[in-house]
């Protein structure tokens, strides 16, 4: 590491010390100097650029931009800088130890809720794995819920790991399980899976345009309880992508044709059967969401899962959003950057991984500052020890609208503790 | 509960967790030669490495697995051993030779805390054979005996240079079983697979698994109710072993009228653990169960050779180091449950520089698949801490130290002439996320090449599955 950013790590934690600890420094004005960066544009390989950073926005780039007035000047000497990560399948904020009941709010057992159970009601950005992620490098993600006792699991949101205003999409997408775990939760079978789909989806047409009649009590039963019914009219209005986790290649083809037939904005989740179906993936324009570091028939519905499914589905066009890795993609969401290096490694361009972690998701979930580095983007990013897909690399400046953050955590608390006596 | 329908499901399936948190033991070494040892000689291996070429790889840079880097260095192993290493080496007229210019090469990794062929793939509830989770103490049951050697897992973690495993029962129980070494090689048989000669282990387990699975069943349901377990447990132990040697010092005696006491299965194992034969690997958390099972073992006789998982084992570096145990880890996994809050990512380092042993274990089907990664990880969190540690000694986390703990260091996990040909030609550096393993040696021969794909071995599971004339890929 840079002697620079020791320092930079050192004065960062005196400020957070003096603002009681919550991991933000006084936001001043910023010159990061001759960075490379690394935000899934085209770009000269070895093009060093200065980032001028101005309140919370990317104010200059450019080379020899001068120096801010009372600001501070980085000198990246090369480094990399990247916008922040986006991690598109986590439970940050709404898990805090799997095992621990009253910690966990990722779902309900209340059969009365599944469609209308908002994760956004529950994120908490104290928790001590946002902190830790993003000192990693983490500064969004789409964290869904987990099925309870219905095929709709409700609305995943998508979250900035900052300490204020971070929801930022309320409802980014209604998720659904269709597949084995749709089977499992609709008592056995695919088929009565995608009964309940679409009688929930019907349900909910109908009971938008008779909303009245229905609180009069005069029309029909729904499958469905009043405020899943509401949360589905966001979907059957095309006011909220559809998310559904899916796997088999045949399941993934039906769910792409129901889609289709009831207009619904949809994107996948899984899909490891995805490039046997890609070309129709990509003809329907749905992106996805999946961990490209699975290569493993956990299940029968995962026999066709490959290393190199991520490339073989942007080869036909398809859009990608990565989560990862395995199954730590919420306490080490970081690490989503490992899944999408392996993902290099077995033949996808390394853009397009960048842009599966940080524009893609941008794009998809409409978050227009962010994403990508260029004057009047937000100042949400990371400059890097090293290439930002590399595991030995690490972050050495974490920005969020152009909020300095500390790169300590309770790990590195922890840490630091038993070093220093080691080293005594 | 409704989570385990989403997530990962074998996190988050009862029996699942059980995995997470670990699992683990070592068996023994040499049969002896008493009545009951005699128990020992069926299910012995039947593995032969086929002949295969002397091949020499040139100038590489060779991660030795002793601590050194050798750059622009040549390997040269025949007849299964590994017989010289340096520059210029002098192979003969017949051997391959393979340019490793730009190349890197270690010694076949080795996982100590892998649950292939117990918990296959798929991985439906046929499948599901590492818990005997009938009783808290079943020292009895051998993973061996669970071993589905078509579990398509394998030929995935031998593509990541993974020559030897050891498979290990879950963590339900207080005495999981044994567990057993395996090589990574195809088999219709799990004796075909079976590492000749080598010891068995016990695997242990502490803290929240055993608690857990038996706090309804009749306990224990406490951490002091585990240990009130293993206590009652080692106690019969120690009784059975004295009877048996009282037996056998009769015999030695030639005191033909001596009779046998009868077997007892589980007893057999404890007693191959207090004779020094079955390694214990100890799947344990936190750093003060860690230090009452130290205690524990001292009541009674018997060495712990590793605890697993060993979140905190950073808090107590110095302790294991005195007492010669190897902290086996993960690079990062955290939070998925209460006993592994305290992770730091540094954990391995830490233990290094307590000039402790420090192994990085997989417990994953997916991880098993890059462990060098996991490496990498851990040692650029260290230098991040201040420290300065380089690939040539980190590797042995997978590697030396590895096979010092399942008793095996005689024969793998270091580059040196006369150890096994256990050798993994990689892409670039290990430790780096785009490097992958082209050619992988086991006892000298070929078992997997990258740029031959006709040669791959595929599981019986795979052939025609996707299609008829497909399988899987």
């Amino acid at each position: 590491m840079k002697r620079l950013s020791i320092t930079s790590l050192f004065i960062s934690l005196v400020i957070s010390m003096q603002l009681g600890g919550v991991g933000v420094a006084k936001a001043s004005d910023i010159l990061i100097k001759n960075a490379r960066i690394v935000d899934g544009s085209e770009r000269g390989l070895n093009e060093l650029t200065d980032i001028l950073v101005k309140g919370s926005m990317i104010v200059g780039l450019g080379s020899g931009l001068s120096a801010p007035q009372d600001g501070r000047v980085i000198d990246a000497d090369g480094r990399p800088v990247s916008p922040g990560l986006f991690n598109a399948d986590t439970q940050l904020g709404i898990v805090e130890l799997g095992s621990v009941a009253g910690t966990v709010d990722s779902s309900t057992s209340n059969e009365n809720i599944t469609a209308s159970l908002q994760v956004s009601d529950a994120f908490n950005p104290s928790s001590v794995a946002v902190a830790y992620n993003r000192s990693l490098g983490i500064t969004h993600s789409l964290i869904q819920p987990s099925n309870g006792t219905g095929i709709f699991a409700g609305s995943a949101a998508v979250v900035k790991l900052s300490n204020s205003g971070n929801i930022v999409v309320k409802k980014a997408a209604m998720v659904v399980s269709l597949g084995q775990a749709g089977s499992e939760l609709a008592g056995g079978s695919r088929a009565a899976a995608m009964s309940l789909f679409r009688e929930a989806i019907e349900d909910a047409r109908d009971y938008s345009k008779n909303r009245d009649s229905y609180a009069s009590g005069s029309r029909r039963d729904y499958s469905l309880s009043r405020h899943d019914l509401d949360a589905l009219v966001e979907v059957v209005q095309r006011r909220q992508p559809l998310l559904v986790r899916v796997e088999r290649s045949a399941d993934i083809e039906r769910v792409l044709e129901f889609a289709r037939e009831q207009k619904i904005a949809l994107i996948l989740s899984g899909a490891s059967e995805g490039w046997r179906v890609a070309d129709k993936i990509a003809e329907a324009k749905v992106p996805v969401i999946f961990d490209p570091i699975n290569n493993l028939p956990s299940s029968y519905e995962t026999l066709g899962s490959r290393l190199d499914n991520a490339r073989l589905l942007h080869d036909a066009g398809v859009k990608l959003m990565f989560t990862g890795m395995g199954w730590q993609n919420t306490h080490n969401a970081y690490l989503v950057r490992q899944s999408a290096g392996n993902a290099v490694a077995n033949g996808l361009p390394y853009n397009v991984a960048i842009q599966a972690i940080t524009s893609n998701p941008a794009r998809i979930f409409g978050l227009p500052g962010y994403g990508q580095i260029k004057v009047g983007a937000e100042a949400t990013l990371v400059l890097w020890s090293g290439d930002p897909l590399e595991v030995m690399s690490n972050p050495d400046l974490v920005l969020i609208d152009g909020q300095e953050y500390s790169l300590e955590s309770r790990a590195t608390r922890l840490r630091d503790r038993y070093y220093q006596r080691a080293i005594k | 509960m409704s989570t385990i329908k989403r997530l990962p499901k074998w996190c988050f399936s009862p029996l699942l967790i059980l995995i997470i948190s670990g699992c683990t033991s070592v068996p023994s070494e040499k049969p002896s030669d008493s009545d009951e040892s005699s128990s020992l000689s069926p299910f012995s291996s039947t593995y032969l490495a086929p002949q295969a070429p002397a091949t020499v790889i040139r100038g590489a840079t060779l991660l030795t697995g002793t601590g050194q880097q050798l750059d622009n260095a040549d390997i040269l192993f025949s007849d299964g051993k590994i017989t010289a290493l340096g520059s210029e080496v002098k192979a003969p007229a017949e051997a391959v030779e393979i340019n490793g210019v730009g190349l890197w090469v270690t010694p076949g990794i080795i996982d100590v805390h892998s649950h292939m062929g117990v918990y296959s793939n798929p991985a439906v509830r046929a499948h599901s054979d590492g818990n005997e989770a009938v009783a808290p103490a079943t020292a009895k049951v051998w993973a061996e005996h669970s071993v589905w050697p078509q579990d398509p897992n394998f030929e995935k973690a031998l593509a990541g240079g993974v020559t030897t495993a050891q498979i290990l029962p879950g963590s339900a129980n207080l005495f999981g079983g044994r567990g057993v070494t395996l090589k990574n090689v195809p088999s219709v048989t799990m004796m075909g697979m079976k590492f000749p000669d080598a010891p068995h282990s016990l695997k242990m387990a502490c803290g929240e698994n055993p608690k857990r699975v038996y706090g309804e069943k009749g306990g224990p349901g406490t951490r002091m109710g585990n240990m009130a377990g293993y206590r009652t447990a080692w106690i019969a132990a120690k009784a059975y072993d004295k009877s048996w040697s009282e037996y056998e010092e009769k015999l030695a005696k030639g005191d033909k009228s001596a009779e046998a006491p009868g077997r007892d299965l589980e007893m057999e194992t404890l007693r191959g653990v207090l004779k020094g034969d079955i390694k214990i690997h100890n799947h344990c958390y936190r750093a003060d169960e860690m230090a009452n099972m130290i205690e524990l073992s001292k009541e009674f006789g018997y060495k712990i050779t590793a605890f697993h998982h060993a979140v905190e084992a950073y808090k107590i570096a110095p302790l294991l180091a005195e007492n010669d145990i190897c902290a086996v880890v993960w690079a990062d996994w955290w939070g998925f449950k209460q006993e592994a809050y305290d992770m730091i990512r540094e954990n391995a380092a830490l233990i290094e520089l307590a000039k402790g042993c420090a192994i990085i274990h997989s417990d994953d089907e997916t991880q098993i698949q890059r462990l060098p990664q996991e490496v990498g990880k851990a040692m650029a969190a260290a230098n991040r801490m201040g420290m300065n540690l380089t690939p040539a000694q980190v590797i042995k986390w997978v590697t030396s130290n590895s096979a010092k703990s399942i008793g095996l260091d005689d024969r793998i996990g270091s580059l040196k002439a006369g150890m096994n040909a256990d050798v993994v030609l990689w892409s670039g550096n290990p430790l780096s996320v785009y490097s992958k393993a082209d050619k992988v040696w086991i006892d000298g021969v070929l078992r997997f090449d990258r740029s031959a794909p006709e040669l791959k071995h595929t599981s019986d599971f795979n052939l025609g599955i996707i299609t008829p004339a497909g399988d899987r890929p």
